[in-house]
This record gives structure tokens, C-alpha cells and sequence, in this order.
């Protein structure tokens, strides 16, 4: 069954083309790739996906519900997380209260004036266990400013997690890390988005093939192939347009 | 429990200072003290656009304005009646106003909020100028009868005497400022850290940004309305100079950047030393303004985190050398 479908999705920017008739399907518990060279319009996919901008043409999809042009916030609520290419945490607060506004929000307590925070033990169990998880508790009080870049990482992806989304987006959850990072990262990914859906763009090769069950390629705003990894890094179209310049 | 005696210690302390102030101090430094614990509730209900929301306000006078021109205009037009209800009324116009204004505010932020709080409060100021028959223009609405605290066939205080309005006006503020340290410290004061720090991130969260917004505009507004009631009641008089001047704006921005910004007490720190300064250096120059402006580019430029944070690091420094010094005891 197909969690995310889009249908003849088409975008440009003043004019010019960045998509052009894209019809991606994620299936349900899938871990799913999104792959091109430079400007392939992955980013700009991504965005209207999870409502930062609203197409010029097509359909989105979300568990059958027609979700095109759904702002940010419904969409979270619905099930669909994600993170960001530029770290996107909120720097001078600490771990414990970036997980912990991610936590209030998967229960629906945003607005609410009727507890203290601090009296609420649940909230803060449970923020603990994720830190822990991560292995952020130990700097669960210094502010996340302080914190390293891999960490920082960590941190926005265990965010978006935190909300307990279907679908998970990752926007090139490895960018600017080191090998071992990277490493570290994956596994990570890989431990917390068991039996989850996920959709991710990513330049590495290694992460994507590593990760994913499923890649699509994004070539000048159009769905080249899909298919699993093993047929991506056989396809002779695929091959010519980008893969031919990475070592595989 | 340790830390909990000790809260509870201090309040007691404060509440016993509070007390005696007026008996011990004298009706004079009594009054500058109430002018303190209205400009505190009015520099801490910015603070929480400012410091916790991140929305730099400059036309906060609008709510203290309006509280303040309610009240005096409930109190010419409704003889007879009591006082808590007076003080109702200038916190509901001044809520009233927020929700006028919110579904404008709400959407922007950054500099479009600052200029556009401070278009709404240059309007309303240049409307209580024009509008005489109501306002009383330049002169203001003065001489409206304060009614006594009472409860009928029970007790009345008559809030004339200058002691009795003192324990009323430190108890209503004093509430104020309980209520808005309590929002800070709930799941909706979270939220609107959050926003502070990353909008964006707070909506791919879930959060509903420019509800939350609206939400906390109308709060910060409803409490500066009370700060303006109690301000009019205290004066007995109420002009637009004088509760809806751009000036009225700026000082508790100042305040606020002065005892330092995202800290609960902060506001009330800087409130307190901005007064003091004011008591002092006016007894010698005339140009007060110069002297507080200095204050400020030097806490903006040297004090970021105001005087609160100065005395942060003071304490972080201090607990580091004692630890140096144990240590060495130690060894």
C-alpha cells in the first residue's frame, strides 16, 4: 500500500521549470531514497511534500488524503516529520527541552496553561529516555548551541522522531558530516526508523545504499527510474545522467 | 526540599518587606515604590512577547494606554461602582484591543512587527488627542472618583488613603506578576521559546505559530492593562502624554534590556534600577533621558544579558574560584 503518492506534481521558480509531472510512490514501512545530481529539484520535491511551498500543478497524497498545500503544522499532526539540510534546532535551548517541545506536541499539549511543566513527570521521563537513547543525556541541561555539529544532528533527527511520525523525512541527514559521523549517523537512522516509512535525499551514495530499500532517481525535475538499489546501479539511463560520475 | 525552603523563606521574607515598607519608609518613597511595581508588571507583560516570544514590540503603551483610559472612563461613566470591577474593566479593554489587533500582529514578525505595533500605537495615541469628547484630549480625563475596596455591610477601605492603596495596588500587581511567571513555566511558555528560537521548526513540529502568537499578544496586552489601571487609579488622572506616548513604549524596553531579556525577573531587576537611577540622578541634572540612554547602549554593548546575566556570571565565577580554592585545600 502506498503511504505517500504524488500525482503529476509540476513547480517552477519565476518561470523556471524545477519539477515537471512527478509522480513518487512511498509504500507503507518502506525506506525510501531520493537521489539526482545538483538541481534534480530533490530539495524543492521535499519542501512541497511537507508544505513549505505549494505546487503550481498536481496532487499529493498522504494515506489517500488529498494533502496539497496543507501548511506545516496539520501536516506534523497527520503523521509526517522531517529534518532539515541546515540544522534546524532551537539553539539556546537545551536537549531536554528541544525533545521535550517535540514530546508536549506528539500529545497535543501546545497551548496548555494548566500544568507546570516541571511537575509533569511523564513528559519528562519520556524526554529522558530519548536523550538516552541518543546518547545526549549527559549534555541534557547545556544549550544546544554549545553542542557539537554531529550532535546537533542527532539531535533535529531524534526531534522529528520524537513526534512519533509514519512518515519520516530526512533532508541529507549525513551533509557536512565526517566518515565516521556518517557512519554513526546511519546507524542511528537505521535503529530508530524500525518498521517506520522514510523518505530520504542524499548525496552520499554509501548512506543511500546502505539505507534504502527503494531509490528514486531525480533527473531536470523528472522521475528517471525507480527501483531497488541493486537495479538504480544497473540502470543504463541512471548510469549516464549521474552514477557515471560517482564510484559505485 | 532544600531549594523549596529556601523559595519559600524568601517569599516570606519579601512578603514581611512588603508589609512595613510604607510604616518604616514613609508615604513619599512608598509612592516611587508603587510607580516601580507598575512599571515591573508592565516592562515583565513585554518581556513575554519580548524576551520569551521574541517579538519586539513598540507600541506596547497601547495596552497600558488602554487599560489606563478604561478604567478612568468606567469610573466617569458608571457611578457607584466597586473597585476590583474597575480594574476588570481596564484589563478587558486593553485584552480587547489585543484581539482588535492580533490578526494582523500575529502573522508578521521581526522588524514588520515592530513597525506595525508601533503604527497601532501611534494611532491610538493621536486618536485620544483628537477624540475630546471622550478622552479630553491633551488635558486627559482627571478627577474620577476612586471608590473604596469594600465588601458591602463587611469592611470599606477607602483606597484615598495613601497606605491602604498601597497594600491594593502591590497585591493586584503582585498577582500579575505570579500569573505571568506561571505561564512561563507551562507547556504554553515552552511553545513560545520555541518560536522565539526557530518558527519554522516549531511548525514542522506541529505547533501553530501564529495561534500561539495571538494567544500570548493578548495575555501580554490584558496584564499591561492592568499595570495602566493601577496606574490610573494611583494618579487619579489620565492623559494620553502620559500612559500612550512613544515613551511609554520605550522604557520597558529598556527595562527589560537592562535587568536582562528572557529572564523572568529580569524585567523587574531593571525596572527597579532604571527607578532608582531616575530618583537619583534627577535630584542633580535635568537630563535624566541622557543619562539612562548612556546606561542603555552600555548594556546593549557590554551586557547582553543584562543585569541578571552580569550577575550570572558573577555567581559561575564565584563557584568556579571556590571550587579552585577547595580543591587546592585538598591537595
Amino acid at each position: 500500500m502506498n503511504i505517500l503518492e504524488t500525482k503529476d506534481l509540476s513547480h517552477d521558480f519565476n518561470g523556471t521549470r524545477v519539477l515537471h509531472s512527478v509522480g513518487l510512490n512511498v509504500k507503507q514501512g518502506e525506506r525510501h531514497a531520493i537521489i539526482g545530481p545538483n538541481g534534480a529539484g530533490k530539495t524543492t520535491l521535499f519542501n512541497i511534500i511537507s508544505g513549505t511551498y505549494v505546487p503550481r500543478q498536481g496532487k499529493i497524497f498522504f494515506r489517500g488524503k488529498d494533502i496539497t498545500g496543507l501548511p506545516p503544522h496539520t501536516l506534523s499532526r497527520m503523521g509526517i516529520g522531517r529534518s532539515f539540510q541546515i540544522t534546524s534546532t532551537f539553539q539556546r535551548l537545551t536537549p531536554f527541552q528541544n525533545v521535550r517541545t517535540a514530546v508536549l506536541s506528539k500529545r497535543g499539549i501546545r497551548l496548555s496553561l494548566r500544568h507546570r511543566l516541571d511537575k509533569m513527570v511523564g513528559i519528562t521521563e519520556e524526554t529522558d529516555s530519548i536523550l538516552k537513547k541518543i546518547n545526549l543525556y549527559n549534555e541534557r541541561d547545556i544549550p544546544a548551541s554549545l553542542l557539537s555539529y554531529g550532535k546537533n544532528r542527532a539531535l533535529e533527527f531524534c526531534m522529528a522522531m520524537a513526534t512519533d511520525p509514519e512518515l519520516i523525512m530526512l533532508d541529507e541527514p549525513a551533509a557536512g558530516m565526517s566518515r565516521d559521523e556518517t557512519h554513526e549517523a546511519v546507524n542511528l537512522i537505521r535503529q530508530l526508523t524500525e518498521g517506520k516509512t522514510m523518505l530520504i535525499v542524499e548525496h552520499d551514495m554509501d548512506v543511500v545504499f546502505s539505507l534504502a530499500d527503494r531509490v528514486t532517481v531525480l533527473h531536470h525535475g523528472e522521475i528517471l527510474a525507480t527501483g531497488e538499489p541493486k537495479e538504480i546501479k544497473e540502470n543504463q539511463a541512471v548510469k549516464d545522467a549521474y552514477l557515471g560520475e560517482v564510484e559505485l | 526540599m532544600k531549594n523549596n525552603k529556601r523559595f519559600l523563606l524568601i517569599c516570606l521574607l519579601i512578603a514581611v518587606i512588603l508589609v512595613v515598607l510604607p510604616h518604616v519608609a514613609g508615604i513619599v518613597k512608598t509612592n516611587v515604590f508603587i510607580t516601580f511595581a507598575i512599571s515591573a508588571t508592565f516592562a515583565v507583560s513585554l518581556n513575554l512577547l519580548l524576551g520569551y516570544t521574541g517579538l519586539l514590540s513598540f507600541g506596547h503603551a497601547m495596552f497600558f494606554g488602554a487599560g489606563a483610559y478604561t478604567t478612568a472612563l468606567v469610573l466617569t461613566h458608571i457611578p457607584g461602582i466597586p473597585l476590583i470591577p474597575t480594574v476588570l474593566s481596564g484589563a478587558a479593554g486593553a485584552g480587547l484591543l489585543a484581539v482588535i489587533v492580533c490578526p494582523l500582529l500575529a502573522r508578521v514578525s521581526g522588524t514588520t512587527f515592530a513597525m506595525l505595533t508601533l503604527a497601532f500605537g501611534q494611532l491610538l495615541y493621536v486618536v485620544c488627542l483628537k477624540f475630546r469628547e471622550v478622552t479630553g484630549g491633551e488635558d486627559g480625563i482627571a478627577g474620577f472618583p476612586i471608590p473604596p475596596f469594600a465588601i458591602p455591610g463587611v469592611f470599606s477601605l477607602n483606597m484615598k488613603d495613601p497606605f491602604n492603596f498601597y497594600y491594593f495596588a502591590i497585591i493586584v500587581l503582585g498577582i500579575c506578576l505570579i500569573l505571568m511567571w506561571y505561564i512561563t513555566m507551562t507547556p504554553f511558555g515552552n511553545t513560545l521559546i520555541a518560536i522565539r528560537d526557530n518558527p519554522r521548526r516549531a511548525s514542522f513540529l506541529g505547533i501553530k505559530v501564529q495561534h500561539s502568537k495571538a494567544a500570548i499578544l493578548f495575555l501580554s496586552g490584558t496584564f499591561a492593562g492592568v499595570a495602566g489601571s493601577v496606574f490610573a487609579l494611583f494618579h487619579n488622572v489620565v492623559s494620553a502624554d502620559a500612559v500612550l506616548n512613544i515613551h511609554v513604549s520605550f522604557s520597558p524596553i529598556m527595562m527589560s534590556y537592562v535587568g536582562g531579556l528572557g529572564s523572568f525577573i529580569g524585567p523587574i531587576i531593571g525596572s527597579g534600577f532604571i527607578g532608582l537611577l531616575d530618583e537619583f540622578t534627577s535630584r542633580y541634572i535635568q537630563r535624566v533621558d541622557l543619562v539612562n540612554g548612556v546606561i542603555f547602549i552600555l548594556a546593549v554593548m557590554f551586557a547582553p544579558e543584562g543585569i541578571f546575566g552580569l550577575w550570572w556570571k558573577f555567581r559561575n565565577w564565584l563557584s568556579v574560584g571556590m571550587g579552585k580554592r577547595k580543591s587546592q585545600e585538598k591537595s
